[in-house]
């Protein structure tokens, strides 16, 4: 293909399917012991720090990392393998997931060695979670107009002020990296893009207050974290101050190619192809074949992003079109269940189809909004076309 | 992608600068000229072993070929004789017919063969064969006395010939115990075949779709109103975003069929998720190209329905979008839920 979209094939990887098959026997046993019950959309609303634990003690966090910071020097490859099978099988991995996906590998990008050696082992173990402070009540997709400011005091911390939103459970979270405005803007379209800068904010601060915002099924995940005249050390400051924007750019590369992005819903197509395999009923079979082959389009691209990411390469404007696809996909499983299945959704059915649907139909509106719109990621794809 | 197959694109697209296509009608039903030109070079035996009458050259070659082919809107049964016909007459220990001379499989439709001598005698009526009236060899598949067999036989006139969306002719060939040499084959061969079918459409829908992309975006380039390029416009930028998500999704999993095919890997579920999801892809890629191209791409005059047509008539041949869908939705549940996602994981 003519344009910035091609990404060479993955190369298969002999040592990604040993640590699938090890995953796979550690979630079967989980699931035989009852430690959790397979649910859709688990890395947004899963939370269960001791099943994070778990799989810190099985190396399964921090995989690409160093070992000098706690990590296992594995591949993008295999930790795509760990991170698939966990979420094909509706584990509760949210507690560790924004930490491990993201905030670790800014960390050590950007971080200071202090950062680096304090948290990154304890993100590894599993015992230190992050949320992501991008989002604000006044600005969405348009990330550069955040008005959450700091300022320097007289022994050169910053003051913050301001308020974040959306952020994935912030109440059972340690640190926020958070984006805030330390300078003025510069001049033209893109000069708002200066002046940015990210912080690494430990919660527990005085002056900062987590309110919960309920998700439409009633469920708390999200929370509006607001900054009160935060005190947060000099040393906190990540990078560079004043290349805020630059490191949240890298950081989306990793945020929006992953497994996630198209698996959020799998527990619900699992459930259809177990009607469709009891019944043997043709449109249900087609409707799982179907499906399938478009997530199975969705897997390669992610995984062939994965092994780009191996090479030391960031390829954000593939990263957002897989999320777009993959995504819409996300929200297409639903629709295709109801036209070839008898089911009631409803979140206390006996069914476990019923349950699914209405567990993945409550959550939908947010698999195309989070982590940038779907109008926003065709944007950047646009511009990879060369039209922008 | 390699040197060897940079190569044989780059040969392929130097034969098409000469031959722009054609508007296929009853009169004319292929691309004699190019394919004439083709086979001169070698390229109508890509992929096919020498000793065995071919040029030689790996899967990923003959795939590359068939791509440019498709790219181009060649009408020409050259994917027909290198993905799936010649494969299957070779595999079947057959004697490959001279490459120059179109062979296309037959492997739909209700066929008997019987065992006479040290020949076979087939009967019955072979359907939607590919090419029927161009192709001058048949690999047909048919019903032996203790299993499924292939015979190969010189083409007859067929019974009856339509044309598909694109104008490429299809027909139905009957035989009344014309003797031909035969092979039985495997039930899994048979299998092979048909998903091989499948394969040769997905790739060539990926390429189709491609290039229905690169036509797209060169006129939202080009085309002016209301004072600047179509392709200014945020609502063609939104439609040229989304018709890259698809292509570059078809693009990757069928390269990864192909890659199936190379490593020898269970086809039937790999061709089967190709040809869905190419065929899906279709569906967005088509209609929103010629919504971009306006009114000038619903035009015989225009190039783009030479990919477009071939596309909506591709995505319902070698087994409809539906059985495909369905073949792979078996596949995939056959070990129950539990095995569902490791059967998916297994696919491609």
């Amino acid at each position: 293909m003519t344009h910035a979209l091609t990404l060479a094939p993955a190369p298969r990887s002999d040592a990604a399917e040993l640590v699938r098959a090890e995953v796979r026997e550690f979630l079967a046993a989980e699931i035989a012991e009852g430690t959790f019950t397979p649910h859709v959309d688990t890395w947004l609303s899963g939370v269960d720090p001791a099943f994070s634990r778990k799989l810190g003690d099985r190396g399964w966090l921090g995989m690409t990392w160093p070992k000098e910071y706690g990590g296992h020097e594995r591949t993008a490859m295999e930790r795509y393998a760990v991170t698939e099978e966990l979420l094909a099988a509706g584990a509760p991995v949210a507690a560790h997931w924004i930490a491990d996906r993201q905030s670790g590998p800014a960390l050590l990008r950007y971080g200071t060695e202090e950062h680096r050696q304090e948290i990154l082992p304890r993100i590894a173990a599993g015992e230190c979670f992050f949320v992501i402070g991008m989002s604000e009540p006044d600005s969405g997709s348009d990330l550069a107009s955040i008005r959450t400011r700091a300022t320097r005091d007289a022994n050169g911390d910053f003051v913050v002020d301001g308020a974040k939103v959306w952020t994935s459970n912030a109440h059972h979270s340690h640190y926020a990296i958070t984006l805030v405005r330390t300078g003025p803007p510069g001049d033209g379209p893109r000069g708002k893009h200066q002046g940015l800068t990210q912080l690494l904010v430990d919660l527990s601060l005085p002056g900062i207050t987590i309110n919960p915002i309920r998700i439409l099924d009633g469920g708390h995940h999200f929370n509006e974290v607001v900054f009160d005249g935060v005190v947060v050390p000099a040393g906190m400051l990540l990078g560079e101050e004043g290349a805020g924007w630059h490191q949240v750019t890298a950081e989306l590369a990793f945020e929006r190619s992953g497994p996630e992005r198209f698996l959020s819903t799998f527990p619900l197509l699992t459930e259809l192809a177990r009607r469709a395999a009891a019944g043997q009923d043709r449109a249900q079979l087609a409707a799982v074949g179907r499906l399938s082959a478009r997530l199975l389009a969705i897997r390669q691209l992610s995984l062939r992003i994965a092994a780009a990411l191996d090479r030391g390469e960031l390829p954000d404007i593939p990263a957002a079109l897989v999320k777009d696809i993959g995504t819409t996909f996300e929200r297409d499983v639903i629709d295709e269940v109801r036209r070839v299945a008898e089911v009631t959704p409803s979140l206390s059915s006996p069914d476990p189809l019923g349950r699914a649907l209405a567990e993945a139909q409550l959550h939908a509106p947010g698999y195309t909004l989070r982590g940038g719109t779907n109008e926003i990621l065709r944007g950047i794809v646009a511009r990879g076309l060369g039209l922008r | 992608m390699s040197d060897d197959q940079d190569l044989v694109r780059q040969t392929v697209r130097e034969v098409l600068t000469a031959h722009p296509p054609v508007s296929l009608t009853a009169e004319l039903t292929w691309d004699e000229g190019l394919w004439a030109e083709l086979a001169a070079a070698g390229l109508t035996g890509v992929g096919l072993p020498e000793e065995a009458g071919g040029s030689g050259g790996e899967v990923a070659d003959a795939v590359a070929v068939v791509g440019e082919l498709a790219r181009g809107a060649g009408a020409v049964p050259v994917g027909e004789q290198l993905l799936v016909a010649g494969p299957a007459v070779l595999a079947a220990g057959l004697q490959l017919p001279p490459p120059d001379e179109p062979l296309v499989a037959a492997v739909d439709g209700d066929l008997t063969a019987v065992p006479d001598g040290d020949g076979w005698l087939l009967s019955g009526t072979a359907v939607d064969v590919p090419w029927a009236g161009v192709a001058l060899h048949l690999a047909v598949l048919a019903q032996g006395p203790d299993g499924p067999v292939l015979a190969l036989v010189r083409a007859p006139a067929p019974a009856w010939t339509h044309a598909n969306l694109a104008g490429e002719p299809r027909g139905s060939v009957a035989f009344d115990g014309l003797r031909a040499p035969a092979a039985p084959i495997t039930v899994a061969a048979v299998a092979d075949l048909r998903a091989r079918a499948a394969l040769l459409r997905a790739v060539q829908l990926a390429a189709a779709l491609e290039q229905v992309l690169a036509l797209t975006l060169r006129y939202a380039g080009e085309r002016e109103q209301f004072g600047r390029p179509l392709g200014k416009f945020q609502a063609i930028q939104m439609y040229l975003a989304e018709m890259a998500g698809e292509v570059t999704a078809v693009t990757a999993v069928v390269d990864a069929a192909v890659q199936a095919l190379e490593a020898g890997e269970p086809l039937v579920p790999a061709a089967a998720t190709a040809k869905v999801r190419a065929g899906a892809a279709v569906e967005v890629v088509a209609a929103l190209a010629h919504q971009v191209h306006g009114a000038i791409g619903f035009t015989q005059e225009h190039a783009l329905h030479h990919l477009t047509r071939r596309c909506w008539a591709w995505r319902d041949e070698a087994g409809s979008e539906l059985a495909w869908s369905a073949t792979l939705g078996e596949h995939l549940v056959a070990g129950g839920a539990d095995g569902f996602w490791p059967a998916l994981t297994r696919v491609v």
